[in-house]
């Protein structure tokens, strides 16, 4: 392969893909994730953005080691063809649930909030044309469009102007009044909305300047963070602990508080707005799909997108019952946990090849 | 999607077709050699044609020219008085033709020059004496401006290059002249300024202008179609101007300019989406007021295509959207419309489009007529019949207003085409089909390329010194910088299955 022809990314581009994979639906239901903590969990999300920079350092480590490998192919390379195919056969069908469970979860939102009395398949046949437009144009065209998604729903945080007037803010005070259980729940349903950045395990060969691709993808995650600390802040002083736990699109309930002379009801432009945020990572997740595949299949192959996306669509369309559905998204928790990690166990590997490599030279 | 690709492969094909195609006739005519009889035989049947016997002191001559690209006085007194004189200072300023290529010879008649032919030593001698009417060079209709040069370019190739030439009198003005058209054989000049220039920008031109495969070229907007990247885009890819000042901004950015002759149009290449909103009189104004005509211009973009099918969404599925005074005032203005807002918007917007084209081809004094008759008769008329809501007149009076703002026309027939994709996404998905339909745009527009560079600049290629002449024109002397487009190297967009 050309080694020119691959480096596409600049730093900008990654700071963005970072950003926006983690940006998506997690964010609406955030404060409501972090409820079994009441008002002490407007600083959780900063705790879960030092664990994300943690768990950062061992990616990063390793494929500045494999600059020409994606998470992929090092499987196949660390843990032999076999193993490593059937692995990659595996995350690719985690990430059609994934991806699944994203999209699925944002078009019912649009069901209930913009398009009631309206079925799911046009809407969704819709989105998947955008979709595929979007993945065509290849990871630049992806990052360009986080760069474009950010800016264009970024201005909504001034928002919050009006739940931080109508707030309180003795809520922030810190009372530590949490047992360790309800802080590891918390930490366990908060960190799937912070989940994202490790797709950098596959676009990292893409990356013009892999020497500063730390510092990229920790500012993506930071802007993120930022934005997650900023909405839980305003959260926790606009609703009472009781409301957390009930409402399950805290966010939504925000924007009801803001008061326009032109518009009454901003929940609405908001959540379709939102279209451009899951777009973006629904997309990045595609592309990693699609290198998934490609790797299992040893061949780069377009057709492959659209393959992928008929199994995302035929997987939303079966009609699970509402429990069996809860039950595989809410499990997908564990695969992203272990994916995340997973570089150690590479690391591991690696270090072990490579002092029998000093031991036989 | 597959389908949309093999068309564009079946336009790029054709494009880039075989090259240097020549007509079975003109390879007769090469390889034949010159004289007067296969002069005539070539040109029977053109009435046009005039063969002069002139008796001169030193044996017969005959000119052989078109009378209708060659004026009576022109012919005396360039030719016929000096040769019945001096001979011999014609034939000295004139050019020696070769006896063997006919074809050469021909195609010097059919653009205006004078042949004369010696019987005695046989030989053939060629002086250009092309004078046939051309328009004058006036104020433009389309691009007028109220401050600045005030003269527009021609459908006159010289004079067209007359007036960029006595611009920049710089002897690193280029012009690369081209022939293309199988039939028509058009005249096509790339200019540029040779050390501003970028050279990869000028190989891609060429390359394009030298594969053109058409039979003839009606206008530059033709060429501009069949060389663009993406012919199946709705947006215009390389700019279009009437003025010299326009050209010559751009050609002194490291632009690209394409003049062709018999066409009134130049084309600027590589453009950005930006400039084609920018109108010269921005570098005129004071920057306070350019600056605000430029935001006015842009967004107004964006409000044309979101304000009608706004209404469409609102009404049909989010009426909790507006306020409630807002909403009540609505609904009372549109109680007696008996179709949902979707047919309603659609109905008057077609109206408009269809008034407009009216106008558009009418003489001023009934195009005045078709005005008053379209916007005040039919607008009332509708309302008081109660085909439509009066709210929905004023919206849509305030789209078609916006949708001119943009200083090019293509640019301006876009953004109604737009608006209709956006008014059907509306009506099938509300706000959610019109964020979708916004999304399709913005990642249309960041896969666009003209002539290889980003189309969406100056936020792709991201160059810091463009934001000080983009929605801001700050003051002219802070404009020193050549933008990004012109400087940035050619876009490599590889398909996914290489990646």
């Amino acid at each position: 392969m050309d080694n020119n022809k691959l480096k596409k990314l600049k730093g900008y581009h990654v700071v963005f893909l970072v950003q926006n994979s983690m940006v998506g639906l997690g964010l609406l239901s955030l404060p409501n994730q972090l409820s079994s903590m009441g008002y002490s969990q407007w600083w959780l999300p900063l705790m879960l953005g030092i664990i994300a920079n943690l768990t950062l350092i061992p990616i990063i480590w390793l494929f500045l080691r494999y600059p020409q490998d994606n998470i992929f192919t090092l499987n196949e390379k660390m843990i032999g063809k076999v193993l490593g195919k059937a692995l990659n056969l595996f995350l690719v069908m985690y990430l059609i649930i994934f991806i699944a469970s994203i999209i699925e979860g944002y078009l019912d939102l649009i069901m209930i909030i913009a398009l009631p009395d309206r079925t799911i398949t046009t809407p969704l046949f819709i989105f998947f044309i955008l979709l595929l437009y979007v993945v065509h144009g290849g990871i630049k065209s992806i990052a360009r469009f986080c760069v474009m998604s950010f800016f264009l729903t970024v201005w909504m945080i001034y928002f919050l102007q009006w739940p931080i007037f109508e707030g309180d803010v003795r809520h922030l005070l810190p009372v530590s009044n949490f047992t360790l259980e309800e802080f590891l729940l918390a930490t366990r349903n908060g960190y799937f909305a912070i989940c994202g950045y490790e797709l950098i395990m596959t676009y990292f060969p893409y990356i013009i300047n892999q020497k500063k691709a730390f510092k990229n993808a920790s500012i993506g995650i930071w802007i993120t963070i930022l934005i997650y600390t900023g909405v839980t802040i305003v959260s926790v002083m606009y609703f009472s602990e009781w409301q957390m736990e009930e409402v399950l699109y805290p966010i939504l309930k925000l924007y009801k508080a803001v008061e326009l002379s032109f518009a009454e009801r901003i929940d609405v432009l908001g959540i379709s707005l939102w279209v451009f945020l899951i777009l973006s990572s629904a997309a990045a997740y595609l592309w990693v799909a699609k290198k998934g595949m490609d790797a299992f299949r040893s061949n780069n192959k377009t057709y492959h997108v659209y393959l992928i996306s008929i199994c995302i669509f035929i997987f939303i369309n079966i009609p699970f019952s509402k429990d069996t559905q809860e039950l595989i998204y809410d499990n997908l928790f564990y695969f992203k946990f272990a994916i995340i990690l997973w570089p150690n166990f590479l690391i591991l590997l690696h270090a072990v090849k490579s002092r029998r490599k000093q031991a036989s030279s | 999607m597959g389908l949309i690709k093999m068309l564009g492969k079946v336009l790029e094909k054709k494009v880039s077709g075989q090259k240097g195609k020549t007509q079975p006739q003109k390879q007769s005519a090469k390889s034949r050699s010159v004289s007067l009889e296969a002069i005539k035989q070539m040109l029977k049947d053109v009435q046009d044609v005039q063969y002069k016997p002139i008796r001169t002191s030193e044996g017969l001559v005959t000119l052989i020219y078109y009378q209708s690209f060659v004026g009576t006085t022109v012919l005396h007194e360039m030719v016929v008085n000096p040769i019945l004189r001096h001979q011999e200072t014609v034939i000295h300023a004139a050019d020696k033709l070769e006896n063997d290529d006919l074809s050469h010879v021909l195609n010097l008649i059919t653009t205006g020059y004078t042949v004369i032919y010696l019987h005695k030593p046989n030989q053939f001698y060629a002086l250009e004496t092309f004078s046939a009417e051309s328009r004058a060079i006036q104020q433009t209709q389309t691009e007028s401006t109220v401050i600045g040069p005030q003269d527009s370019f021609t459908e006159s190739f010289e004079t067209n290059l007359s007036l960029i030439k006595r611009r920049i009198t710089n002897a690193d003005l280029k012009n690369k002249d081209y022939i293309i058209g199988t039939e028509t054989n058009t005249k096509v000049a790339v200019l540029y300024i040779e050390h501003l220039v970028n050279k990869e920008d000028l190989d891609c031109i060429s390359q394009k202008i030298n594969g053109t495969d058409y039979d003839g070229f009606l206008d530059i907007s033709v060429l501009k179609q069949l060389i663009e990247d993406h012919p199946l885009s709705p947006f215009p890819q390389y700019n279009m101007t009437v003025r010299p000042d326009m050209a010559m901004q751009y050609l002194l950015d490291g632009r690209i300019v394409v003049l062709m002759d018999n066409s009134q149009s130049v084309i600027i290449c590589p453009t950005s989406f930006f400039e084609l909103f920018v109108p010269m009189e921005d570098y005129y104004n004071r920057w306070m007021t350019a600056t605000l005509l430029r935001s006015l211009r842009f967004f107004g973009f964006f409000v044309t295509i979101i304000l009608t099918p706004t209404y469409i969404s609102a009404l049909t599925y989010h009426p909790e959207l507006l306020p409630f005074e807002l909403l009540l005032n609505l609904q009372e203005s549109r109680d007696r419309v008996p179709f949902p807002p979707v047919i309603e918007v659609l109905f008057i917007e077609l109206v408009i489009e269809i008034l407009r084209e009216a106008g558009s081809r009418m003489p001023t004094k009934i195009g005045q007529t078709i005005g008053i008759v379209g916007g005040i008769v039919i607008g009332t008329a509708a309302v008081e019949a109660g085909l439509i809501s009066n709210m929905l007149v004023v919206l849509v009076a305030i789209s078609a207003l916006l949708s001119f703002l943009p200083s090019n026309f293509l640019m301006s027939n876009t953004s109604r085409f737009i608006r209709y994709v956006f008014i059907l996404s509306a009506g099938m998905f509300g706000l959610y089909g019109q964020m979708i339909a916004l999304a399709w745009l913005f990642i249309h527009l960041l896969n666009l390329t003209s002539l290889g560079k980003p189309y969406l600049a100056p936020g792709i290629p991201r160059k810091w010194t463009d934001l000080l002449d983009s929605v801001l024109r700050l003051p002219v002397g802070l404009l020193r910088f050549k933008k990004g487009i012109s400087v940035v190297k050619r876009n490599r967009v590889s398909p996914l299955d290489e990646e």
